[in-house]
């Protein structure tokens, strides 16, 4: 046992002791791994005038003051996507972040909280398929800093695991599909139902929980949970991906939209579902939409929840074990 | 009208002329669109568990149900046996309607009882419930040097955890009901 400390207090200094070591481990294997590859990386700020707008998050809130009385509305951003993509535009052409990030209303504890550590970077003039390859190549060497190993990786796409398990061709499937095979499957359903939501049900409940016990990257997704991804040629899939480890989302990945005029298009669809489901809406990012077009198509962006990737290379199954400040232990 | 939002373990929801009852909840957002609450629901008359998601903009009718704290008393192998402390009014309640439960029951435990017309339909568990140990191995030396810093151990209520190698035979501690854990040990 530690010098005079009561065995209780050394138990839990030694937890928090490891923690801070394994934390450091991984944020220097990241740098390491994309230094190498001539990423460049950048800080970009956490409190902006427009945070992300998706209409499922929701950002903290709060006003900035100077002193001669002016006062503007900000928020803390849920992703550095914005900023980065600015960086993009101004030429930088491989560019990565370890930033801090923040998302009100996540449960406290499993595998949220509302502060959390995420990696974001980018490539110009490579697409999704390249940063799987990339996204592969850094968690292997994650897994092996913790002396453990990462398995197998598969790659399915979305209209791969809907023909297999769901029994449904997403290319052509019509909103009268998707509810047939929620019937058929007894999944339940709703008069409000639209096809994304359809879409949703049949993935949470039929193909996800798959995943639990493998590691998968999960692509192509259709084009109503395209997000901020490019289209495919044929218009109906939305180029991105993610990775499920033992059923656990890693990372969040695009082939980007880098047209100005359907990512304006998407903004203006997204503030209006804020607006109808009585969340704060905040100014569309200008600078982003001015700087969006000088970005190289292809370019490919990932978002990777470091704290998870951490828990899951370490073995633990709680956001708990990873953070020293977790806002349970914050926030009674 | 009630959103799925609200619901909590044990909420009881009326479902195509059925009453379910929450066992598990978790909120999940895909990376687009609509947010959905993923549930598991036990069916209250088959017993029949099954798992549904709802989208958060549904809406859903909760029963209406009543909360009652009581204290366990005993069972006789079927039927478990809780009394209102202030009626002394005693209620009983089948071993398949509280199945996940039963581990944590210990006699004197406060728990509440969901009500629905006068008939108990199930229980629910205190967040966090302090037990003794009644069994602990004793810890060995180099045992959290090589990072096994947790041992087995038996609880006054014949469940057996992991718990960290400083507890012993006869500590008390606090043991979290939602995930089976243990939360710390208890000052003396």
């Amino acid at each position: 046992m530690g010098r005079g400390l009561k065995p209780r207090l050394y138990f839990f200094m030694q937890n928090i002791l490891d923690t801070i070591r394994d934390r450091q481990t991984i944020n220097d294997v990241i740098r390491a791994f994309l230094r190498s590859r001539n990423y460049v990386e950048v800080e970009t700020p956490l409190m902006v005038a427009s945070p992300d707008i998706e209409p499922t998050l929701t950002p903290f809130e709060t006003i900035v003051k100077t002193p001669d009385g002016s006062s503007y509305t900000a928020g803390l951003i849920t992703s550095p996507e914005y900023s980065m993509k600015k960086l993009l535009g101004m030429g930088l052409q491989k560019i990565f972040t370890l930033t801090k990030v923040f998302r009100n209303n996540e449960s406290f504890g499993g595998i949220h909280n509302p502060e959390f550590t995420m990696l974001e970077w980018y490539t110009q003039g490579a697409d999704m398929f390249a940063c799987m390859d990339e996204t592969e190549a850094l968690v292997h060497e994650v897994f092996a800093a913790f002396r453990h190993d990462a398995g197998v990786i598969d790659r399915k796409s979305v209209p791969d695991l809907f023909r297999e398990l769901i029994g449904v061709d997403l290319t052509h499937a019509s909103q009268q599909d998707l509810i047939d095979a929620c019937n058929r499957l007894e999944v339940h359903i709703d008069s409000s139902d639209t096809e994304s939501d359809l879409f949703y049900r049949l993935f949470l409940s039929k193909i996800e929980p798959t995943f639990a016990d493998r590691n998968i990257f999960v692509h192509t997704y259709p084009k109503y949970q395209a997000a901020l991804s490019r289209l495919t040629p044929d218009g109906k899939f939305g180029e991105r991906f993610e990775l499920y480890f033992n059923g656990v989302e890693l990372c969040n990945a695009f082939t980007e939209l880098t047209d100005p005029i359907e990512q304006r298009k998407r903004f203006e669809e997204e503030s209006k579902t804020r607006l109808e489901s009585g969340k704060t809406t905040f100014p569309i990012d200008e600078d982003l939409l001015n700087l969006l077009a000088s970005v190289q198509n292809p370019s490919f962006g990932n978002a990777l929840g470091v704290d998870r990737l951490l828990m899951v290379a370490t073995g633990k199954t709680s956001l708990e074990d990873v953070l020293p400040f977790s806002a349970k232990k914050l926030f009674h | 009208m009630a959103s799925p939002n609200d619901i909590k373990k044990s909420t009881v929801i009326r479902m195509n002329g059925e009453l379910w009852v929450a066992v598990d909840f978790q909120r999940v957002s895909p990376g687009k669109g609509s947010s959905f609450v993923r549930t598991r629901l036990r069916n209250l008359k088959s017993g029949k568990v099954i798992e549904n998601n709802f989208k958060s903009a549904e809406t859903l009718e909760f029963e209406d149900v009543q909360y009652k704290k009581m204290q366990y008393l005993f069972n006789d192998g079927n039927l478990y046996t809780f009394m209102d402390n202030g009626s002394f009014e005693q209620v009983s309640i089948g071993k398949a309607e509280i199945a996940e439960f039963i581990p944590y029951l210990k006699e004197g435990l406060d728990v509440t009882v969901v009500m629905h017309d006068g008939n108990a339909l199930t229980i629910a568990l205190p967040q966090k419930i302090q037990y003794r140990i009644t069994y602990a191995e004793p810890a060995v030396k180099g045992d959290t040097a090589s990072g096994n810093v947790t041992k087995e151990a038996e609880l006054d209520s014949g469940m057996k955890m992991r718990v960290p190698m400083f507890i012993n035979t006869g500590d008390e501690i606090l043991v979290n009901t939602d995930t089976g854990t243990y939360v710390e040990r208890v000052s003396k």
